[in-house]
């Protein structure tokens, strides 16, 4: 019956009770977004790499660093050369190395040059490896292996053909279509930003970059054959040379073999992972060629100490919303108690004890929060879902399941509990209300 | 012992309503509105009181509901001392065994009849199942003459004449021993109040009933007719409008 005396006395005043109820969604949803991009952006930090002990590149800044070679997020350092690649590869502390060459696109997806190895060193989550849904690693010089996300969003499958374009934007004018690149394998979908890269061999794309329309390629070539001390028509020719002894070989390709200029970043997994903070040190030292080493771990947490000021304040003032919107909602009901005097004490006079009362004024508005909360969800989990693909390409946010955690649950039983408070100062006016001002107020 | 729900001594007793000297003033330096030496009403017994506008006429229906209690006296209803009862106790009591007809009918207007009435029910404590209760509603709607469509609308969809008729089967839903009705038809015309008369002395027949009202054309409908200026006379006691009411009068509220 009180549910009832509720509900209806709601439905009376529907249009107050719409724009409150319209109000605490709007506030409860904004709190749970920042919750869930929170809580899913350290999911999504923690799982994109592990096993990976030593990120090298040019020296920019640790966050760029760990941005353009973990999170595919942004313009990627200058390359580094690969003569610095071959003195880390020969370091006694080194027990692989994986090269990425980065600055290249697929229709709005990241094109990584690298080689065989990243599939055996490359872990995420919690060291797990990363694994084929579909076909094999590269098997020739202009094989390519794509993400989960590439193949779903652009229906790939092994054997088709793709063409890779210079440049990060979705749209290139520069594209290396004399040289298309053959699917020969379909990653399992991880949750991180490999989904959504398309990995070539160094080689292919060295190739690729060689052809006519690449005049940037061109350009850093004539640097670095100048630098090297080759005049470019050697260099070129050299090239040619290596065409022609490369023929695909489906079972002993070796994607190792092929030696580039320059890469943009090396990944180093080390014997004894203990020495990490010294070979970082060595290398930040390095004379022969100005390196920069960050160990992925404390670039995260670097990362995340930075999110994680902005993610307090946003869920501060999330906070500060929802408790206006509740002061809203207490508000309403203060300002209709006026009109419900007469109620009140007709439901006095029929039995119903001030306590009683008290309740049926908590009921209601916990009845508007509770409708708002699942409102809230609702629109939570409907925005996520549409907004998913933006917030991975865009972001590199990778939205997992479960959507809503343990402190969304938290979320929405801290605000049925202030719902509570703010609600017990109407009620408490409805349970002082006397019985004969009510009933002689007509 | 619970003296809300000890019927025998509800049922044994002979006097419906007794007021030993009570006093009632709406503040400790106003003068007393009104001054009962002794009034009793019998069980079964159809009492018309009458007195002109602002004579207390709705300050001892008051009393007698328990939203206001006396400064000084005692009253008793079917045997109980109702005027030293906790509040949540006398609560109860009303709820149980006074049925109140408003002056102003007083529906939840957002409420529907069936609701209306069944809350009377509910917040009663009797605890009869919501299939009696409606059984009991359309009994009590069908003796009252309202068409059963009229249980699902909305209170404030009802003509006044409906209003009037479905206050009074939520004053009786819960088979009241006493029913308290406070000028309901002051806004009708001869035709209609008689009318009104006529099934309100029929489906209370059993019934202890205080009738207030200021039309003294109305008696003929009673057993007896008490005037408040002879319960309480004007020499002691003031009406409240000329009353300054300094504080907020002492009623019943928690």
């Amino acid at each position: 019956m009180l549910s009832t005396i509720a509900i209806e006395s709601i439905k009376r005043r529907k249009t107050t009770a719409l724009l409150t109820l319209l109000s605490i969604t709007i506030s409860i949803s904004l709190l749970l977004c920042v919750d869930i991009v929170r809580s899913q952006v350290k999911t999504s930090f923690t799982r994109t790499v592990s096993g990976v002990d030593l990120i090298v590149g040019a020296p920019s800044g640790q966050l760029n660093l760990l941005l353009s070679s973990v999170f595919n997020i942004g313009t990627p350092t200058k390359g580094i050369d690969y003569k610095s690649v071959a003195s880390l590869k020969s370091n006694k502390q080194v027990s692989w190395l994986i090269p990425l060459s980065l600055g290249d696109t697929h229709r709005g997806f990241r094109v990584i040059g690298t080689t065989n190895r990243f599939f055996e060193h490359f872990k995420y989550g919690d060291k797990q490896a990363l694994a084929l849904t579909e076909g094999r690693v590269f098997e020739q010089p202009l094989s390519t292996v794509v993400g989960a996300d590439v193949a779903d969003s652009l229906g790939y499958t092994v054997g088709d053909k793709i063409i890779v374009s210079h440049g990060l934007g979705s749209v290139s004018f520069n594209n290396h279509d004399d040289h298309p690149f053959i699917i020969s394998g379909i990653l399992e979908k991880t949750g991180t930003p490999v989904d959504k890269a398309v990995y070539v061999t160094l080689q292919g794309l060295e190739k690729a970059h060689s052809g006519p329309k690449s005049a940037h390629t061109s350009r850093l070539r004539k640097k670095t054959a100048f630098l090297n001390g080759h005049s470019t028509n050697e260099h070129e020719h050299e090239h040619e040379h290596e065409h022609e002894h490369e023929e695909p070989t489906q079972d002993n390709y070796d994607s190792d073999a092929f030696t580039p200029e320059s890469v943009s970043v090396v990944m180093l997994g080390l014997k004894n992972r203990a020495a990490a903070l010294q070979l970082q040190y060595q290398i930040n030292q390095s004379k022969k060629e100005p390196l920069m080493a960050i160990l992925p771990g404390m670039a995260l947490a670097e990362l995340w100490q930075i999110m994680g000021n902005v993610e307090a304040l946003l869920l501060g003032l999330s906070g500060l919303i929802v408790i206006c919107a509740l002061i809203g909602l207490a508000t309403m009901l203060l300002a209709t108690m006026r009109e419900r005097y007469q109620e009140i004490a007709v439901l006095r006079t029929i039995g119903a004890g001030p306590f009683t009362l008290l309740l049926l004024i908590q009921l209601e508005a916990m009845l508007l929060t509770i409708v708002s909360a699942a409102l809230s969800i609702a629109l939570v989990a409907v925005l996520m879902s549409m907004f998913k693909p933006w917030l991975s390409s865009t972001y590199g946010l990778f939205l997992s399941s479960p959507l809503f955690s343990q402190s969304s649950v938290i979320i929405v039983l801290l605000i049925l509990g202030c719902t509570y408070l703010v609600s017990l100062f109407p009620a408490i006016a409805a349970y002082k209300r006397g019985l004969h001002a009510g009933l002689n107020s007509n | 012992m619970n003296i809300i729900n000890n019927k025998s001594a509800l049922t044994q007793c002979k006097s419906a309503i007794e007021v030993s000297h009570v006093n009632f003033a709406y503040s400790k330096e106003s003068t007393p509105i009104l001054n009962i030496e002794k009034w009793q009403v019998s069980r079964g017994e159809h009492v018309f009181l009458s007195g002109p506008s602002g004579s207390g006429k709705s300050t001892l229906l008051n009393l007698l509901c328990g939203t206001l209690t006396p400064t000084a006296g005692s009253i008793a209803l079917l045997g109980q001392p109702f005027s030293s009862l906790s509040n949540r106790q006398r609560d109860k009591f009303r709820a149980r065994n006074i049925g109140v007809v408003f002056q102003q009918f007083n529906l939840i207007p957002y409420l529907s009849v069936a609701q209306n009435i069944s809350a009377a029910a509910y917040f009663s404590g009797k605890g009869n199942s919501s299939q009696k209760v409606l059984a009991n509603t359309c009994e009590l709607l069908d003796r009252l003459q309202l068409p059963s469509h009229v249980l699902h609308a909305k209170a404030d969809a009802l003509s006044i004449g409906q209003q009037q008729r479905v206050a009074i089967a939520r004053a009786l839903i819960n088979s009241p021993q006493l029913l308290i009705v406070d000028e309901p038809t002051s806004a009708l015309d001869a035709d209609a109040r008689d009318s009104f008369m006529a099934l309100l002395k029929e489906v209370s027949d059993d019934n202890t009933m205080i009738f207030v009202s200021h039309d003294n054309a109305m008696e003929r409908y009673f057993d007896r007719h008490c005037r408040i200026s002879e319960l309480s006379p004007p020499s002691t006691t003031q009406p409240p409008h000329a009353v300054k009411h300094t504080s907020k009068p002492k009623q019943e509220s928690q």
